[in-house]
Parts: C-alpha cells; sequence; structure tokens
C-alpha cells in the first residue's frame, strides 16, 4: 500500500505538508471515521439524529469547468486524470513569480498556509442546479454594484505592478497614474477579494487607510453562511435537543461561529433586525431537518448577494457515516433564478474531536496591526524621501499562488479552469 | 487476572447502561437514578434552553458599593469615596456608574490571592481598559461566560451539552463521553461532564492565562481548574455554583454561586453579538490613516471627548450664557 496522505487544516499539518511530498489519497487514515457505516440513527426522542463531527473527504468544484457540459459525474479515469494533475502542479519546488516581485511575496504565504487539498470527488459541480451547473447569470441591478466595486479596485491598482505587467488581477483594467479615487469612501461596503469580479489575494482594494479597507477575512469576519468550504475546509460539530439543533462551524482559520437553529413554528426577526449570519427557523420534514434563513446583514457576502440572500437548507442523515447538505439560495435582486447545492458531509472520528474552537484568529490578529502600522511607515518615509510612493504598491489584488495553484493557464487549478 | 475480570465487567456494564440510555430515556431507571420527568434527556434533568444571569458579577464578583464610574479619578476631595468618573467614561454620564452587589464569592467574600498575585489584581483593576480582554472581545474564558450580561444558549443530548454564548458569538461543548484532551492551552477551557444524581457536575481545565473573572482585575493563571455544578432549582431556574482552583494565584481553592434565570420572553432566542467588529476601533483606531487620536503623551493616546449639545436644548440654555 503507498503512503497515503490527507492534507486537512491545521497549522501544524500544513507546515508539515509544505516538506513532504503532496499525494492526494483516498481518505480513511486521518479523522475520518471507519469506512463501514450503517443506518442513519434516530436521537433517543426519536427524532432523526445529525449528530457528530462532520467535514467533507472530497473536493468538488463548486461551478462546473465548462468542458463537462450539463454532465453530473467524472468517470473514475478522470478523477484520476484531475489528481495527478492537481499533484504535478502542487509538487513543483520552482513554481514561483520572479524573485522580489510582490507577486512571488504573496505566493509564498498562500504556499505555506492554504494547501488544503483532497482528493477530486465523483461530483463535477457543486452545483446541483441549474443543470448546467453555475450560478445563475447576475441580474442588472448585481451586475451594476459588482462594476462600481470592481471600478474602484482597478483605479486603486492602476499604478502597481499588477496593471504595468497586465496581470490577471489587472483584468478589466490598465496601467496608470496614482487615482484620485485612492482618496474616496468605496461605493460599497467591502467585504471579500472576490466581491468586484476577479482578483484573488489579501485584501479587497489596494489601501490600507483602515481595517475597513481590508477583506473580511483579514478582519477576521470570513466566516459565511453557507459555507461550502474552499481554501480551508471546515469541520461542523452538530448537538441537538428536542426542539433546537447547535452547529458550530470551525472554519477560515479559527473564525469558526455558530447557530442554534430552533425547532420553530415562529416568525423570523422583525425584518429591520439584520444579522451576519441571518435568522434561522427550522422544522422537521420526515428525515429532513429544513431550515429557513433570512434576515441577513448588507456587511454579509456571499458570490454577490448580501442583505436579501434567503436560504432554505435540507439537512438529511442519509446513514451512519453521511450527511446530505442541500441548499436553494434565492436573491431576486443578484440573481436571475434560484440556484441549488448539494453537498455530502462525512462523519469524522468522535474520540479524536478534531474540532476546534479555538485559537481564534481575532485574539492573534497581529496581521491586521502590522498592517496598517507597515502601511503608516510606508506613508511616513515616502513623505521623508525614504521610499516609493505606497500607492504604487500592491497588498490587494496582486495575483499570485493561490492555494498553491496559479491564476491562470497551466499552473491553475484543473477543477476550476 | 480478578482484576483484569473486574475492569471489563465493569466496561461492560457501562456499555450496557450507553445503550440502555440512549434506546429510552423513559422505559428504566439504572440504580440510584433520579425518577423520570417530562422533558428529560436519557433520565436526566433537561437544562435546554436560553438563560442569563442577573447579578453584577460581571462588573466585579466581589461585594462592593456603586461607584460613580467604571473608571475613576480624584474630585475635589482627596478621599477615595469621593472620587469622579473619568475621561474614558465620562460621556456616559450616569450610564457609566457600577452598580452596587452583595457579590458571588462564597463564604467571607475574599479570593485567596497570594500576596503577589493580589498586587497584580491591583494593576489590573487601575488599567482595565488596557488590560481587560471584554473590551477587545477576546473569549471572555469560564466561568465568566456564564454571568456577563448576555444570554447564552443550552443545547442538551445525551452524550454532549452544548453552550453557545450571545457574547463574541462563542461556544463550548461538555462532554459526557470520552474524548482526546485539546493539544493546546484553551480560553474557554476543556469541559468534561458527569451526573451525580439530578446534578450536572462539569470539569474544567486546560485554560490559558489569558481570561479574567469581571472587570474589576481578578484573573488567574494557566493552573486554572474550575469544577461546575449546574441543578435545577426550578424548572426556570439553575443553581449554579463553581470551586476555582489555581495554586499559582490563590492560596486555597474557593467558590461562587448564584442562580441562573431562564429567558421567557416568547420567541426569545439567541441573537449576534458579533463583538470583532465593534472592537475595531478599540484596537486599530489608532493606527488609521486619519485616526481619532488628537495625540500622544508618552505611551499614552489622547482621545478628545466632544458632546454636541442640540440646538434648542433648555438645559443647557442656562449654561451657555
Amino acid at each position: 500500500m503507498r503512503t497515503r496522505l490527507v492534507i486537512v487544516i491545521g497549522v501544524a499539518v500544513v507546515i508539515a505538508a509544505v516538506a513532504l511530498f503532496v499525494t492526494l489519497g483516498r481518505p480513511g487514515a486521518t479523522g475520518a471515521a471507519s469506512g463501514q457505516t450503517g443506518p442513519a440513527p434516530e436521537t433517543s426522542w426519536g427524532e432523526p439524529d445529525l449528530q457528530g463531527i462532520w467535514s467533507y473527504d472530497f473536493e468538488v468544484p463548486l461551478q462546473r469547468p465548462a468542458r463537462f457540459g450539463n454532465r453530473e459525474f467524472f468517470t473514475e479515469e478522470e478523477q484520476a486524470t484531475l489528481d495527478k494533475e492537481r499533484e504535478r502542479i502542487l509538487n513543483q519546488d520552482d513554481r514561483r513569480y520572479e524573485r522580489g516581485s510582490e507577486q512571488d511575496v504573496g505566493g509564498a504565504y498562500n504556499a505555506a498556509i492554504f494547501t488544503t487539498h483532497k482528493p477530486t470527488g465523483r461530483r463535477t459541480s457543486l452545483i446541483v442546479d441549474p443543470p448546467d451547473g453555475k450560478i445563475p447569470p447576475l441580474t442588472p441591478e448585481a451586475q451594476k454594484k459588482r462594476a462600481e466595486i470592481r471600478e474602484f479596485q482597478l483605479a486603486l491598482l492602476q499604478p502597481t505592478d499588477v496593471c504595468k505587467n497586465n496581470l490577471q488581477g489587472c483584468a478589466g483594467g490598465k496601467f496608470g497614474p496614482v487615482s484620485p479615487r485612492r482618496a474616496e469612501t468605496p461605493p460599497h461596503y467591502l467585504t471579500a477579494a472576490g466581491a468586484g469580479g476577479p482578483g484573488g489575494g489579501g485584501g479587497v482594494i489596494n489601501r490600507s487607510d483602515n481595517p475597513e479597507d481590508r477583506s473580511l477575512g483579514e478582519r477576521c469576519m470570513a466566516a459565511v453562511l453557507p459555507d461550502f468550504g474552499g481554501n480551508t475546509g471546515f469541520y461542523l460539530q452538530i448537538i441537538q435537543s428536542p426542539g433546537a439543533v447547535s452547529i458550530f462551524y470551525d472554519t477560515a482559520q479559527g473564525q469558526g461561529w455558530q447557530r442554534v437553529i430552533p425547532v420553530t413554528d415562529n416568525p423570523h426577526l422583525p425584518s429591520n433586525v439584520r444579522q451576519w449570519w441571518g435568522n434561522s427557523r427550522g422544522r422537521w420534514e420526515g428525515k429532513t431537518l429544513v431550515v429557513d434563513v433570512t434576515n441577513f446583514s448588507p456587511k454579509t457576502y456571499f458570490q454577490g448577494s448580501y442583505e436579501n440572500l434567503h436560504l432554505v437548507e435540507r439537512w438529511t442523515r442519509l446513514d451512519a457515516n453521511t450527511i446530505e447538505y442541500a441548499v436553494t439560495i434565492d436573491d431576486p435582486t443578484t440573481w436571475t433564478r434560484p440556484w441549488t447545492v448539494k453537498q455530502e458531509y462525512n462523519k469524522q472520528n468522535d474520540f479524536a474531536n478534531r474540532h476546534y474552537k479555538e485559537p481564534r484568529c481575532h485574539e492573534g490578529n497581529y496581521g491586521m496591526a502590522a498592517l496598517l502600522v507597515g502601511a503608516r511607515a510606508e506613508e511616513r518615509a515616502f513623505a521623508q524621501g525614504r521610499g516609493p510612493n505606497p500607492a504604487t504598491m500592491c497588498t490587494a489584488g496582486c495575483g499570485g499562488f493561490n492555494a498553491g495553484f496559479g491564476d491562470t493557464g497551466e499552473e491553475s487549478n484543473p477543477l476550476t479552469r | 487476572m480478578r482484576i483484569r475480570l473486574n475492569a471489563s465487567m465493569i466496561a461492560v456494564a457501562a456499555a450496557a447502561a450507553v445503550v440502555g440510555a440512549a434506546i429510552s430515556a423513559s422505559v428504566t431507571q439504572s440504580a440510584g437514578a433520579p425518577a423520570p420527568r417530562a422533558g428529560d434527556i436519557a433520565g436526566r434533568p433537561n437544562f435546554s434552553g436560553i438563560w442569563q444571569a442577573n447579578n453584577e458579577a460581571h462588573w466585579d464578583v466581589q461585594a462592593h458599593a456603586a461607584r460613580p464610574g467604571a473608571v475613576m479619578q480624584p474630585g475635589v476631595y482627596p478621599f477615595e469615596y469621593a472620587q469622579v468618573a473619568a475621561a474614558p467614561v465620562v460621556a456616559l454620564g450616569a450610564a457609566a456608574g457600577v452598580p452596587a452587589s452583595l457579590g458571588i464569592v462564597e463564604g467571607d467574600g475574599e479570593i485567596p490571592y497570594t500576596p503577589e498575585a493580589l498586587a497584580i489584581k491591583k494593576q489590573n483593576a487601575e488599567h482595565w481598559i488596557d488590560r481587560d480582554p471584554e473590551l477587545k472581545c477576546y473569549l471572555p474564558g469560564i466561568p465568566r461566560a456564564m454571568y456577563m450580561p448576555y444570554p447564552f444558549e443550552i443545547t442538551q443530548s445525551t452524550n454532549k451539552i452544548h453552550m453557545a454564548y450571545a457574547f463574541a458569538t462563542t461556544a463550548r461543548t461538555i462532554h459526557l463521553d470520552e474524548v482526546d484532551p485539546p493539544p493546546a492551552d484553551t480560553w474557554m477551557g476543556h469541559s468534561v461532564g458527569r451526573w451525580e444524581g439530578n446534578t450536572l457536575v462539569v470539569d474544567v481545565a486546560n485554560f490559558n492565562d489569558k481570561t479574567w473573572f469581571d472587570r474589576a482585575g481578578n484573573f488567574h493563571s494557566d493552573a486554572l481548574h474550575l469544577v461546575e455544578r449546574f441543578t435545577l432549582a426550578t424548572p426556570d431556574v439553575i443553581q449554579y455554583e463553581v470551586t476555582i482552583e489555581d495554586p499559582k494565584v490563590f492560596t486555597r481553592p474557593w467558590r461562587i454561586s448564584m442562580p441562573i434565570y431562564r429567558r421567557m420572553e416568547p420567541n426569545m432566542q439567541l441573537l449576534e453579538y458579533r463583538c470583532t467588529e465593534f472592537a475595531e476601533e478599540f484596537l486599530y483606531g489608532h493606527i488609521r490613516n486619519e485616526p481619532l487620536v488628537k495625540r500622544w503623551e508618552g505611551e499614552t493616546m489622547i482621545v478628545d471627548i466632544t458632546r454636541k449639545v442640540p440646538p434648542g436644548d433648555k438645559f443647557y440654555e442656562w449654561f451657555r450664557k
């Protein structure tokens, strides 16, 4: 049997992984429960039992790569080919941008922290509806909002190397002088790097005047609902009582969060009460927990949607080791139609208890302080003629290797290419 | 040989008990277990619901008189009892005071600090704003999370009990089953529970030394060890008692106790208090591009407190003349 290594989250594991050869093996060796399964259990009070620690053992892209059309499943050969291709890219020793460039610095951080990779799953996309496996088109209103954010991002990126060298982060823009827009308030509340369109890594806009200029991730507020994993993966812990289902999401590098879903007919919160993770109302439909989520905050961000996001989640224990999570995502102000995502959660070992509510990102967020102090130091140095204009340096949207993959071409992730 | 046999018999009996408990909450009760009640979970009292302490312990766990401000400065008189609210809280007026309390510390009400630890506690109190982890929205730790002025929700199952706290959207799991201990020290501790009749007894350890007991600077080290006892006094009141042990800071164990009340409002639910965001101005305001900080005096940042009198406000009319 060849040595298998499933890389899960946890900095210690990731650090070890950097020095090792990355092999995308089938799960079972690490935290996962044994391969044996049985029927879906019930709680002692007779409800479907969703309890335990859960994660997902296979990587499935959110959107289906176009080359697979309307096909829902990969063949086994395709899975093997994709894993081989991903291993090849991840194991190249010299996949670096030009030494000393901002992309090289950004890539080094990503390579050390975000090489969380699992073997390719059977599904060609997490999205099961629409049939093409793609997020439906944005409404004109949402396109306008996205374009306004993108325009602001590009205005701040235009004097940097990213635009000078016409890298992916500058897509849609061109090299130019420092824009007067750098002094402006952003046109919308800033959230995630991708909120304006392409351009990954770091903050939302190329500026560090305030903590609010940086991404929710850098502010230790990255956790979103729904969460499909992404670069850091997640572990859920579910604990039930009659009338309530409690879930803690161990996600996004210590940015975990929790929800207690009441099983109730009571109405949602008044519409002026808005929350980062919305307001959940659960009910049992046969074996399935159906949760209706509304009342999101205008500061939340999910794939272009903000406060009008409406989720209907369906949690079903298929067997002892599997939960099927299906969520229908709707926001008529953002998408032209609702869409549905399905993800399978795999039960993790209860005794190993690999579920960490800490260390929390916020308590150790020296990064934000250092970013802001650094920006102030650069401004002072520039004012005293000792350094370059900070406006011409890139700290957000600069590109670089993301989760071990390049931005475009042969080095990019074949699952999202 | 005999010992091994006994051990395996106990293991079988324990496994049978667990299976039995999981099958039915009400059919059979093992010897010594309490009589079944409606709503019990596996034959034990059900603490599920939304709860909140209703006392002043979050200000100061010890008995204290009311004081005019959480931060104070000398007033016209030189006496300590005649101090007035100081700049950081003066803008809040009477809302910035600290209410009086009988305290929650049992016995003589003293916390048995070692002399060195008592000196640190006093410094903590003087530097409350700069040192209290609550102000930074750090995880509050146990027992502090239990009596902060925010609700928390208990989800009780057979093998685990989950406590979700509104403050900082934090949580802890009380393990009634056996799990691997945490790989590092924690802010919220590692909680292992067991039943003594109708009382839930929780042993909490694996703490770091970063959390406090209150806003008065009462603190502990990473040797903190708690034994909590939860008892339903009525269906809507938990009697909560904690034995606190920390040989690095205290000369002997000491105890706190208080009732914790069920939140009875219709449609009561745990709402978010995601203070990570609220603490940003506090933590990073001085390193903004255009900070509110007016000037620095050594290591002290000076922030002006300005108050705009509404035009036509009668209360200030005479004052302006």
